[in-house]
């Protein structure tokens, strides 16, 4: 036993360096995750779990589901969840119709100003989603710079109505998430070998089979990364439906706020976050196993 | 297979002529080589002929038909790209089928032209894996196959072997070859290696600065090149600047006085210079008799190359010029600072005036 451990100490020797490397290396991240993550989200729901005496305006400790079954037996809240999905999903579809072209042409492109597309391209994410939003509000408002300006070119009568309707919210988010979609999709597009797309036409395939037999398959790494992380962003959007929808408009994330500042009900609201998370994470896995299932076959 | 025509193609990128009014005529069957450094127009007048590229003015025939203004997909030309572009998410079979897909032939016979185009590059059995799975050499065959089995008009190389190590290089070279005359393959293959171009192709066409410079036989281009350029790129030449004195007659700027009778020694008068292959030297301790020129000078370089020995020689402050001998058992190997005597025989000089 001795002999065969001194036989092997240097490769148990160097085996321990690196793990220890790689400890090193991991743990500031995982203590981050764990304490800024983690926690509050073990803490929430356990916040979900308890009951809200409204007279008292106060969270009593207890274990029950009421919450959840408030949530999804109130046609209110099931509308509102129901809406965040469907806004969730066009926009998510606008971004990737979009963004694709656009990917193209800044992976495509031999241009000098190719990094200056890029920068432009990201310029947007440099003002913060509630600087940008407010900016909208003067531009599209009855009385904005879009309306004014169409009434005095004679193109329209009376103001249209933009502002404070669902239009508005899905203008707005996709302006905000396109940069993400053109990125992820962009560096994807980059990375497939240009002659591949060649080698297809001078087989006799036609742009259109071209993109559906070779593009679009070698880029799906790419599509589902955009669209996972576009459709995240908007299933949690808040600044946007909240400074665009107006008063009566509403989505998932700006109601989650609201039970918690406005009604101080923590409970309810920790449930709807759980449900916002649930429901965007599931949703998120199927469209992955049905793409991948689809892929396979 | 067809023949290819191009005529006057040319290619401009605002002020900068790429490919400057090529004319080419490549017959049923001929594997036509276009050889040329980097930035030369020769991978240009490639994408042209495949559609890549629209030409500037100029068009294309092929097989009899002016395909110039046609997309690539419209064009019945296999082409063999560099980093062979196969496609990563299909099987070898799919890669070959895929051609044979957009042309809509029937299932069967798609199966049937997959496995007779995989055994013809000797893959067969190999049609289930992916590209990922197999050799540089082996991806390079699928690309030859997933062109050929297409049964082009014409086959397009676009430096096919560069991507491959030294060795397999020299075998897929006889390989393709070989099956470019089995089939009869209308075949323009571009590359830089001079040697690939002159093992591989029934005629060449040397390219530089986006024009033609010469096109002929392996022969005809070492024997006599068209001009300068040639004679330096399709094997190797000593340059020697100086003035004609009289047909026959050149004189080098270090006052060396040397008869020539090779191309281009019939002109009268002017600037040029003297080209001369380091293997029709001969290098010797005392003066060769029988041979037109020879000429003292001193040993200042030795360039050891295994079978062959560079020895570079000095014969005025001037004019310096490379001997190849062979590395034989027993035969003259002068070292450096030895004086020796270079001969040549007249035949052996190219003059190239300005």
């Amino acid at each position: 036993m001795t002999d065969t451990a001194l036989a092997h100490g240097p490769v148990v020797e160097r085996r321990r360096g690196e793990s220890l490397t790689a400890t090193a290396l991991l743990a500031p991240a995982t203590i981050f995750v764990a304490l800024c993550l983690l926690a509050p989200l073990v803490i929430l729901f356990r916040y979900s779990l308890n009951e809200f005496v409204p007279t008292k305006k106060m969270m009593v400790e207890a274990v029950t589901v009421a919450n959840y079954v408030k949530f999804f037996t109130d046609p209110y809240y099931t509308a509102i969840l129901a809406t965040t999905v469907r806004i969730a999903v066009m926009v998510t579809l606008a971004c990737l119709i979009l963004g694709f072209p656009l990917a193209y042409v800044m992976a495509r492109t031999q241009s000098r100003f190719k990094n200056l597309l890029i920068i432009l391209t990201v310029l947007p994410l440099f003002v913060g989603n509630a600087v940008r939003a407010a900016g909208w509000m003067t531009i599209f408002g009855s009385k904005g710079f879009f309306n004014t300006t169409l009434q005095w070119l004679g193109l329209i009568d009376k103001p249209l109505e933009i502002m404070f309707t669902e239009k508005a919210v899905i203008i707005g988010i996709i302006a905000v998430n396109l940069p993400f979609m053109v990125l992820t999709l962009q560096s994807v597009i980059e990375s497939i070998d240009r002659a591949v797309e060649e080698a297809a036409f001078s087989l006799g395939a036609p742009p259109a089979t071209m993109f559906r037999r070779v593009l679009w398959p070698l880029a799906l790494p790419g599509i589902l990364a955009g669209t996972i992380l576009t459709f995240i962003l908007a299933m949690n959007a808040y600044a946007t439906p909240f400074l665009l929808g107006g008063p009566l408009f509403k989505m998932m994330a700006p109601l989650v706020y609201n039970q918690f500042t406005q009604q101080t009900n923590w409970p309810f609201g920790g449930a709807i976050a759980f449900i916002l998370m649930t429901v965007t994470l599931g949703l998120t896995l199927a469209a992955n196993l049905l793409i991948q299932r689809r892929r396979a076959s | 297979m067809a023949r290819l025509d191009l005529h006057g193609l040319s290619k401009r990128y605002g002020d900068f002529h790429a490919v400057r009014e090529v004319t080419l005529e490549i017959d049923d069957g001929e594997f036509l080589v276009l050889l040329g450094p980097s930035g030369c127009g020769k991978t240009t007048t490639l994408r042209m002929v495949a559609g890549f590229i629209e030409p500037s003015a100029g068009n294309v025939r092929l097989a009899g038909q002016d395909v110039t203004q046609l997309p690539p997909w419209k064009r019945n030309a296999g082409m063999v790209f560099q980093s062979y572009a196969l496609f990563p998410h299909l099987t070898v079979a799919q890669n070959v089928a895929f051609g044979l897909e957009m042309r809509k032939l029937p299932r069967a016979d798609i199966n049937k032209r997959v496995d007779e185009a995989l055994a013809l590059v000797r893959l067969g059995g190999y049609g289930g894996r992916l590209p990922r799975q197999l050799s540089g050499g082996q991806q390079q065959r699928v690309a030859l196959a997933r062109a050929l089995a297409i049964r082009p008009d014409v086959l397009l190389l676009d430096e096919p072997l560069s991507n491959l190590d030294a060795k397999l290089r020299q075998e897929v070279r006889v390989e393709i070859h070989e099956l470019q005359h089995q089939l009869g393959l209308t075949t323009v293959m571009v590359t830089h290696d001079q040697e690939e171009a002159l093992t591989m192709a029934d005629r060449l066409v040397v390219m530089n600065e986006g024009s033609v410079r010469q096109v002929g036989t392996q022969r005809d281009l070492y024997e006599r090149p068209a001009d300068r350029f040639v004679a330096g790129f399709v094997g190797r030449s000593t340059f020697l600047e100086g003035a004609v004195e009289a047909p026959g007659r050149f004189r080098t700027d270090g006052g060396l006085a040397l008869a020539c009778s090779g191309s281009g020694s019939g002109a009268k008068s002017g600037r040029g210079v003297l080209a001369l292959r380091p293997e029709r030297l001969q290098v010797a301790p005392a003066p060769i008799t029988g041979l037109d020129n020879g000429l003292p000078g001193t040993v200042e370089f030795v360039s050891y190359l295994g079978a062959l020995i560079d020895i570079h020689v000095r014969l005025s402050p001037a004019d310096r010029l490379v001997v190849q001998i062979a590395n034989r058992e027993g035969g003259f190997a002068p070292e450096v600072g030895q004086s020796v005597h270079v001969s040549w025989p007249a035949s052996a000089g190219l003059v190239f005036t300005e």
